[in-house]
């Protein structure tokens, strides 16, 4: 009559798994920049280190803390045409690490974001109990994580979370050092 | 089987969420040039769609479709007008301008006066309770894709929705390129066509355990659990009961298109056995999960599905 059947099996709530289970690369970086940049003939390495004081600037204008000494930039080029930059990151959540490119335009403006890879820095289990967390009460109270009343559950809203802010700060950057 | 082929498999940051696209291609130059259009139209539904962008139509329309018709881009309309067939098939169910009842309990940002919050929070039952098909009125589309709210009180998010639509947009364009074989996953919400493609389950209490395994083909799955599984206030009120839904903790759907699917996750989370019938009425097949920890399966849920090790 109802067309429902029962299936016993321990409490859960159920889910599709978003985020690969073991680490995934999907680009390489010549690939992700030759994507971004299709007109470059050459992509020129321009690394930064930081002095204290431009960490402290980035920080400062993105909100999010500086982890690395530096930033991995090249500057893509077609002959003598400078088209923009491509900037390599990464961010890491409690226990994965994603590499993530940020090609911007010559002023600045975000040109593309396109994910690098997932690397799991503890394994599969920790990783699920991390994003298991978001399930507690008071996580639905943060505005940041929760931007309906019934959530697509699963890692890759986190993910996407920690590449945005991410973001932010590769955006200080640009504007405290290339700028 | 043809000639050689190669496999991509890229992601994004979209939607909230990672949007991950996968094809089997010719070639290089072929296979990044289909992902990249698709991508292009997952960002334009993140574009028009998005709740927080000020310049989005859902922005757009929150803020001025009460005082004049308000011009929005087709793929706009037909989420709204697929938004609204969803509503008259579940009675007034599936409600995307829940936003308004949402803020009042501080989930999304106000763009309204905090004293109109206040009073949300006792008057969104009112509202439910004045039932569905005063609704239709309420949000009109017109046509040249005008779109216009019958009160400044409405507030619109397209949020339960917009992901699928945007899985379905993008299949569109893969095939468009001659894509045989491909996979749009929207952080839960996919499409996976041309060759089988599994997808896992999730037991929580069991982190590195799954729940079961599901093969899909040519066919849409999506997944929705409860924001707050137990003690918290719900966000989600019944509106003929008036109580908060319980129906399940979370629920799998399989669906001719991801719109369907992500539309209907929301339905069975809420009616539980009770979504039946609108799920025979679009084909879809489901799995939930009830509070009690049951799991209930509509008949002709893939057998393939079971304890996987």
């Amino acid at each position: 009559m109802s067309g429902w059947k029962t299936w016993v099996v321990p409490p859960a709530i159920v889910m599709a798994a978003a985020v690969p289970a073991r680490a995934t690369q999907y680009l390489s970086l010549a690939d992700a920049q030759r994507l971004a940049f299709p007109a470059a003939t050459q992509f020129q390495p321009a690394n930064v280190v930081y002095t204290p004081q431009q960490a402290a600037a980035i920080e400062k204008r993105s909100g999010q803390p500086v982890r690395t000494r530096g930033e991995q930039v090249w500057r893509a080029m077609d002959g003598d045409k400078f088209l923009g930059f491509f900037i390599l990151d990464y961010v890491i959540g409690k226990h994965l690490v994603i590499d993530y490119a940020v090609a911007l335009e010559p002023d600045g403006k975000v040109r593309r974001v396109e994910i690098l890879e997932y690397r799991e820095s503890y394994g599969f289990e920790i990783t699920n109990a991390d994003w298991l967390k978001q399930f507690e009460g008071k996580s639905s109270r943060d505005p940041v994580q929760v931007d309906k009343d019934i959530r697509n559950i699963s890692g890759a809203t986190l993910s996407a979370h920690h590449v945005t802010e991410g973001i932010k700060r590769v955006l200080a950057f640009y504007d405290v050092c290339l700028h | 089987m043809t000639s050689a082929s190669i496999e991509l498999r890229r992601a994004r940051p979209l939607l909230g969420t990672v949007v991950e696209i996968a094809v089997t291609a010719q070639d290089h130059a072929r296979g990044h040039a289909a992902i990249d259009e698709a991508f292009a139209a997952v960002e334009q539904v993140h574009r028009l769609m998005s709740f927080h962008e000020p310049h989005s139509d859902v922005s757009r329309l929150n803020h001025g479709a009460a005082d004049m018709a308000i011009a929005v881009h087709p793929w706009t309309y037909l989420v709204l007008e697929a938004a609204a067939e969803f509503r008259r098939a579940s009675a007034g169910l599936f409600d995307v301008s829940i936003a308004r009842h949402l803020q009042a309990q501080g989930v999304l940002p106000l763009p309204v006066i905090a004293s109109e919050a206040k009073q949300s929070s006792e008057t969104a039952l009112d509202r439910f309770g004045a039932g569905a098909p005063r609704h239709d009125a309420m949000i009109a589309l017109l046509p040249g894709n005008c779109v216009r709210f019958s009160s400044p009180e409405i507030r619109i998010d397209l949020g339960g929705i917009a992901k699928g639509f945007a899985v379905d947009r993008a299949v569109e364009v893969l095939r468009a390129h001659g894509i045989a074989r491909g996979l749009v996953n929207a952080g839960g919400d996919l499409f996976a066509f041309g060759a089988p493609h599994a997808v896992d389950l999730r037991d929580p209490r069991r982190p590195a355990a799954l729940l079961g395994r599901l093969v899909i083909a040519d066919q849409a799955v999506a997944s929705s659990a409860r924001a707050v599984p137990e003690a918290a206030p719900s966000l989600i009120v019944h509106p003929h009961t008036g109580r908060t839904a319980a129906a399940a903790l979370g629920a799998t759907v399989l669906a001719r298109d991801a719109t369907t699917a992500d539309a209907l996750t929301k339905l069975v989370l809420l009616l539980g056995r009770e979504a039946a019938q609108i799920l025979a009425r679009y084909g879809a097949r489901a799995l939930f999960v009830a509070p009690d920890g049951v799991v209930h399966v509509t008949d002709g849920w893939p057998e393939a599905v079971g304890h996987a090790a």
